[in-house]
């Protein structure tokens, strides 16, 4: 589209960057801050998979282990599985409703800084005497036990982060709302528009819980109030109950996006339009509410009634209604299709089939009759980690590959890109299958240190070897990323014939994005590729 | 239902089973056709180069509503019918009290007699490893008679802790200010672990204890023993 050519967006001196308020600079550096704490998240966990390679302690004590554990969880799941969104959201969202920036770019840049803030005070609790050893779950009264380490430190981080989650959500839904260029109507948003809309909404409902109960846990940590502290009449549950009801819609925040990102690709690769769109926007709308109907389930072993028990039970359940749904039309998609098995593609179906199990293992954890057996014991942390660590991550990892040429002009090596992927396969489902196994046999989780049972020993030992394959892995697909943007082939603008505004621009995008912000002609749509092929023709 | 080891994990079982069958049902559903599809509408150079027109279904989005819906609720009243038993102790249960502190477990018995189980009983001191449950010394051990239902009355002294039966497949959290409940019973005579599931700080990975399973007549013989003089001095090493 463009005639003049411009200089790309990133080529810019370092005082424009950090003052800059161009959607793209910030959706960057939202990708880079968060891919660095990622690394570090993935290192202490591979120092605390070497911990439970054998039973003993043989290279940390246990309040190194709590150290690194909570370390690990904290930047996994906000500097990770949630922040990385910043990335795509600011980076894609604008360009796919042709609109030159965010509706508040300034807001934008306040944003990253906050997030920016919490990832240095997030640093300074990793030199000595700043530990924290709570977990990200905090729970008082351990949390306000001098154990746990300094809460303040976890409570302003929380708030820096919850500012700009809020500020950063608030800013993409009006920007999603109000800034489509004519032509985009709501029918015509794609899947990632609704799915990144949906995750800001329960940001923007969420938030304020958990920014609540963290003010109540300094206060009474600091201010001698009792909100939580059973020996003056306050109740632990109370935090548990803030907790989740931010803590466990936020998983939501984290996968819904990630759905996103896996219909663009589904969609593009099979070149036809997602099979029943409209079912896939009600399932998104439907687990966004139902997110908020099902925390107890954190709660099931808690001392919580029973009745509201059995009630959560129901509700958790059912939300694997909507996410069938999406699952089953993403797999009729690729019926009649013309499947192309590129390197996004191959990251798509390993998240999906991963995503298949990290959600089938969800549902015997919210029927009581079994959760009371495994309630935190490894196998809820392998399911976790088959949503998070893996359907998550190669969703994200695909969307790296997939916007690459966008982001950057270039093209990433295939061949390691594809090494990269089989490795990172083979390493997490050893790793993490087994930890369903062990978790089935028992084992607590945050546990430092187990005792010599022998099944246990060999499915530690497997487990590390496994998450060694797989970080290898990882870092074989960062190296490549990283390598390519000055190696890789230059890419032409369009690289996988998307109709999706985004590829309509050249790639990387001029500054301010369109010369003229677009009109798009009726037949138009995102998912339309014939329509493509038709104003190739033209010209 | 002789060989079952341990109640209520029978239910646990069952519900694993259950659900493992279901779930495996669910997997091949989703990927023999998605394993299909991947390889016949590949693209191909000439044959396949373009997706063709497929249909939106309404029959089929109803049906992948409509099954999973039953099948979820199925589920979950299952689970309903067995917590029930899981979760109330049987008429006649010994009710014994569990204390939780950081690190360890107070069991009191019906006759007042309590044994105390600390972190650093269970294991080797030199080493700081695991010692397997035979060589806890005995008087760290909460001796259970096989056989009969044990109702137990849960809470902490400081954080939250939370009380797992390994053979029993059940935990409940000890929660400091209320009382918690749950109950197992073990069928077989034998040495068994306790572990905290609830993260406490420090010791939380050490903070186990042993359930001895004996004979009722030798339970009964050990219960009225007395009140261990050996508490006093071990709690001093807290
Ligand atoms: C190199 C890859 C990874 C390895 C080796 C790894 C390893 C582990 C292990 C062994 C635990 C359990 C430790 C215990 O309970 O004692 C754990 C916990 C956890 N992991 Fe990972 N993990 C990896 C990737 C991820 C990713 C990508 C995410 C999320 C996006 C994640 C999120 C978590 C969370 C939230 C916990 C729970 C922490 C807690 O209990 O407070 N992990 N990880
Ligand atoms: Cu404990
Ligand atoms: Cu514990």
């Amino acid at each position: 589209m463009a005639a003049v050519s411009y200089k790309p967006y990133f080529s810019a001196g370092l005082k424009e960057w950090i003052f800059t308020t161009d959607h793209k600079k910030i959706g960057i550096m939202y990708g880079v801050t968060s891919l660095i704490f990622f690394l570090v998240a993935g290192l202490s966990a591979l120092a605390i998979r070497l911990e439970l390679y054998q039973p003993g302690l043989q290279y940390m004590s246990e309040d190194a282990y709590n150290k690194a554990l909570t370390i690990h969880g904290v930047l996994m799941q906000f500097w990770w599985a949630v922040a990385i969104w910043g990335s795509f959201g600011n980076y894609l969202l604008p360009l796919m409703i042709g609109a030159r920036d965010v509706a508040f770019p300034r807001l934008n840049a306040l944003s990253y800084w906050f997030f920016f803030a919490a990832s240095v005070l997030a640093l300074i609790t990793l030199l000595p005497g700043n530990h924290i050893r709570m977990l990200w779950t905090g729970y008082p009264p351990f949390s306000l036990n001098d154990n746990a380490g300094p809460v303040a430190f976890y409570a302003l981080i929380i708030h820096m982060l919850g500012a700009s989650s809020l500020a950063s959500a608030i800013n993409l839904v009006v920007t999603n709302l109000t800034m489509r260029a004519p032509g985009v109507t709501l029918k015509k948003m794609n899947l990632f528009l609704h799915s990144f809309l949906a995750m800001n909404v329960i940001q923007i409902l969420g938030v304020p819980a958990l920014a609540g109960a963290v003010t109540m846990l300094l206060m009474d940590k600091y201010f001698q109030t009792a909100f939580f502290d059973p020996t003056r009449g306050g109740d632990p549950l109370l935090y548990q109950n803030l907790f989740w009801f931010y803590s466990h819609p936020v998983v939501y925040v984290m996968i819904l996006p990630a759905f996103g990102l896996i219909s663009e690709m589904i969609a593009v690769f099979s070149r036809r339009e997602i099979f029943g769109r409209t079912s896939m926007i009600i399932a998104i709308w439907g687990i966004a509410i139902l997110g908020f109907m099902v925390w107890i389930h954190h709660l099931f072993t808690s001392g919580v009634p029973d009745w509201i028990r059995i009630l959560f039970s129901y509700t958790t359940v059912l939300i694997g209604v909507p996410t069938g749904i999406k699952i089953f039309n993403w797999v009729f998609t690729l019926y009649k299709g013309s499947v192309r098995f590129t390197t996004p593609m191959l990251y798509t179906l390993s998240s999906i089939f991963m995503f298949l199990i990290g959600g089938l293992t969800g549902i015997p954890l919210g029927l009581p009759a079994f959760d009371i057996g495994v309630h935190d014991s490894h196998f809820v942390v392998a399911h976790f980690h088959y949503v998070l660590g893996m359907a998550l991550t190669l969703a994200v990892f695909g969307g790296f590959h997939y916007w690459y040429p966008k982001f950057t002009g270039r093209m990433y090596n295939e061949l390691w890109a594809k090494i990269a992927l089989v490795l990172v396969m083979i390493g997490s489902n050893l790793f993490y299958f087994l930890q369903f196994i062990v978790g089935l046999e028992g084992m607590p989780r945050r546990y430092a240190d187990y005792p010599a049972i022998e099944s246990w020993i060999r499915l530690h030992e497997l487990q590390t070897i496994g998450s060694m394959i797989l970080g290898f892995g990882v870092i074989l697909a960062i190296a490549n990323l990283v390598f390519s943007t000055k190696i890789g082939k230059k890419a032409e603008d369009n690289p996988w014939q998307s109709p999706s505004l985004e590829w309509l621009i050249p790639s990387p995008p001029p500054p301010h994005n369109f010369d003229k912000i677009p009109h798009m002609p009726e037949d138009w749509d995102p998912y339309h590729y014939e329509w493509l092929e038709k104003q190739h023709k033209k010209h | 239902m002789k060989e079952v080891l341990a109640y209520p994990a029978n239910y646990w079982q069952t519900m694993y089973e259950i659900w493992l069958f279901i779930s495996v049902i669910i997997y091949l559903v989703v990927f023999i056709p998605a394993a299909y599809f991947l390889v016949k509408y590949r693209y191909k150079k000439g044959i396949n180069e373009k997706a063709q027109h497929a249909k939106e279904s309404k029959a089929l989005e109803v049906l992948w509503t409509i099954i999973p819906t039953i099948v979820v609720i199925y589920l979950a009243t299952q689970s309903f019918a067995f917590y029930r038993v899981q979760r109330n102790a049987p008429e006649g249960a010994m009710e014994i009290k569990v204390t939780a502190f950081m690190w360890g477990w107070e069991f009191e018995y019906p006759n007042g007699k309590k044994v105390f189980s600390f972190f650093n009983g269970v294991v080797d001191p030199e080493k700081n490893v695991y010692l397997t449950p035979e060589k806890v010394n005995d008087m760290f051990k909460a001796y259970i008679p096989a056989g009969t239902p044990i109702k137990v009355l849960l809470t902490s002294r400081d954080v939250i802790h939370s009380f797992y039966v390994h053979p029993a497949k059940v935990t409940e959290d000890a929660v400091p200010g209320r009382i918690t409940h749950m109950w197992f019973q073990v069928n077989k005579e034998g040495e068994y672990w306790v572990f905290c599931r609830e993260y406490c700080g420090t010791q939380h990975s050490k903070m186990a204890a042993v359930l001895k399973v004996v004979p009722k007549e030798e339970f009964e013989k050990w219960l009225n023993q007395g009140v261990q003089t050996q508490n006093i001095t071990d709690r001093q090493n807290l």
